[in-house]
C-alpha cells in the first residue's frame, strides 16, 4: 500500500520546517539529487557541496534521479512539499502536482500582513509589515 | 528501483570528492563556508544585531553571514528575528537588522506575485539608454576577476572562492557590470547565481534590477572614495590601480549617462 512522503527541496533544508508537522508522524522524507535541475540552474561546485553537507545532517534519503520520475516511481499516497520561491522549483512542483496528490506547506511567516497587497517599493511593504516585524513569530498572538 | 546516496563521510574532503563525482560538470572548488544546521546555529549564536545597525555598510562591520543558511531554509527568517529580539532590551535597538531581514521577505513576496520579473525588466532603464544598448553577455575579464580594477578584482575573487561577498561589494560589482560596462543586468545576475552560496532568484535578480534602475527610481553608482571609506582597510583602493572609479559623482554621472545630463 502506498504511503505519504515528504519531498524536501533546496529552499527548505531544516527539520523544523512546518512540512514535517503537516505530514503524519514517521512520514519518510526524501530529497531528489536532480542533475538536470542543477545543470539547468548552472550551480558551481561550492553550491552543490553546501547543499549536500546540509542534507547529510537531515533525516532524509537522498535519491539520485529526475525529480518527477522518482516521485512517480515511489507513488506516494500524498506528497508533502514545502512551498518554494524559485520559479524553476515552482514549475517542477507544478509538474508533480499534475501527476501525484500533493499538499504544499508554507514556511513560518516573518510578518502578519492583514490584506494581500501589491508592493512595488520596499517602503510600501514596510509600512504594513513594521507593526508585526518586531514581535515574536511576527504575530500579535505569539 | 531508486537507490539512496551516501550521507556519512570520514571527513569533509571525502564528502567533497563524492559530490565532485556526482557532478563532474560543476565548476570550481568547494568553499570554506560549510553547510548544515550545526554551523548555522553557531553563526546565529554569534550575531550582534545591536552593533549591526551602525556598522553593516563596512566591509568589516557586524554583518551576520547567515544568508546561505537562510536561503536554503536551514534557518527561517522568523527564528533569526526571534533570536535577535532575545539579544536586545528594546526592539528599537535592532531596527536596522529587522529591516534588512524584511528586505528578504519583501523580495520573496514580490517574486511570488510576479514570477516573470525574475528575468524580465520590471521597468525601463532610467539611464538614458534602452535595454538594447546593453550587451547580452558578461565579458570574460569580469567573470575571471581580471578587470584591472584592483578593488573589484578582489571582490570577484572572493565571490569565486568563497561564494559570499558583502552587500556593498555586491552593489559595487552590479553597478560596475551594468553602468560602467553597459552589460544587461540579467548576465550579471546569472553569474552571481552560479557562485553565491545564498544565490536566490528573488533577492539576487530584484537587487540587480534595483541597481540597474529597472526596479528603482534611479541607477545606483559609486566611486573610489566610497569604496575607500567602507573597504579601505580590506582591499587596494589606490587611485593608480582603480582608475575608472577615481572620479567625482558629477564626472561619473556625465560619463556614464551622457544622455541624461545632470538630472539624477
Ligand atoms: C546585486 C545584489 C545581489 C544580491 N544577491 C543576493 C542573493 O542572491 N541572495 C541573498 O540572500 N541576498 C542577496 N543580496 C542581498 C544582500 O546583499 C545579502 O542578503 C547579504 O549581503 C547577505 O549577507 P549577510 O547574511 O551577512 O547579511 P546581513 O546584513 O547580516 O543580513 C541578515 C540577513 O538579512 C537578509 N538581507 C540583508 N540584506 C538584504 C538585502 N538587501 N536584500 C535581501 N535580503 C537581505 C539576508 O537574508 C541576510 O542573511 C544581493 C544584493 C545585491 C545588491
Amino acid at each position: 500500500m502506498s504511503k505519504p512522503l515528504i519531498l524536501l527541496h533546496q529552499e527548505a533544508l531544516r527539520r523544523t520546517h512546518p512540512v514535517f508537522d503537516a505530514a503524519p508522524a514517521e512520514t519518510k522524507a526524501i530529497y531528489v539529487w536532480d542533475d538536470a535541475f542543477f545543470k539547468d540552474a548552472n550551480y558551481s561546485l561550492k553550491r552543490l557541496v553546501f547543499v549536500y553537507e546540509t542534507l547529510c545532517e537531515l533525516p532524509v534519503d537522498i535519491i539520485r534521479g529526475g525529480t518527477l520520475e522518482t516521485v512517480l516511481q515511489l507513488a506516494p499516497s500524498l506528497l508533502y512539499i514545502p512551498a518554494a520561491n524559485n520559479p524553476l522549483l515552482i514549475s517542477l512542483i507544478d509538474s508533480i502536482k499534475k501527476e501525484v496528490p500533493a499538499k504544499i506547506v508554507e514556511d513560518e511567516p516573518f510578518v502578519t500582513l492583514q490584506r494581500k497587497t501589491e508592493f512595488r517599493r520596499f517602503f510600501q511593504y514596510w509600512n504594513k509589515a513594521e507593526k508585526t516585524a518586531f514581535l515574536l513569530d511576527g504575530s500579535e498572538d505569539a | 528501483m531508486t537507490s539512496t546516496l551516501q550521507t556519512c563521510f570520514d571527513d569533509r574532503d571525502s564528502l567533497i570528492a563524492y559530490v565532485k563525482k556526482l557532478a563532474p560538470w560543476a565548476d570550481g572548488a568547494a568553499s570554506q563556508i560549510q553547510g548544515g544546521r550545526l554551523k548555522a546555529e553557531m553563526r546565529l549564536a554569534a550575531i550582534n544585531p545591536i552593533k549591526y545597525g551602525g556598522s553593516r555598510n563596512f566591509g568589516d562591520g557586524h554583518v551576520t553571514r547567515l544568508s546561505p543558511y537562510i536561503h536554503h531554509g536551514v534557518l527561517s527568517l522568523n527564528e533569526v528575528r526571534n533570536h535577535a529580539l532575545s539579544q536586545c532590551s528594546q526592539p528599537v535597538q535592532i531596527t536596522k537588522f529587522i529591516q534588512e531581514l524584511a528586505w528578504r521577505d519583501f523580495w520573496q513576496l514580490v517574486l511570488r506575485a510576479h514570477p516573470h520579473w525574475a528575468w524580465a525588466d520590471v521597468e525601463p532603464y532610467k539611464t538614458g539608454f534602452s535595454a538594447q544598448d546593453y550587451a547580452d553577455a558578461l565579458p570574460a575579464d569580469i567573470a575571471e576577476g581580471k578587470t584591472g580594477v584592483a578593488c573589484l578584482d578582489a571582490f570577484i575573487n572572493e565571490l569565486i572562492e568563497t561564494g559570499y561577498i558583502h552587500n556593498h561589494a555586491r552593489m559595487y560589482l552590479a553597478s560596475y557590470v551594468v553602468h560602467y560596462r553597459r552589460v544587461k543586468w540579467q548576465a550579471g545576475a546569472r553569474w552571481f547565481l552560479q557562485h553565491l552560496l545564498d544565490g536566490d532568484i528573488a533577492s539576487n535578480n530584484l537587487s540587480w534590477q534595483w541597481v540597474a534602475s529597472t526596479f528603482s527610481n534611479k541607477p545606483y553608482i559609486f566611486n573610489l572614495e566610497n569604496v575607500e571609506r567602507y573597504f579601505g582597510k580590506l582591499v587596494d583602493t589606490s587611485p593608480a590601480l582603480n582608475q575608472p572609479l577615481h572620479a567625482t559623482y558629477e564626472t561619473l554621472q556625465l560619463g556614464l549617462f551622457p544622455n541624461l545630463g545632470m538630472t539624477l
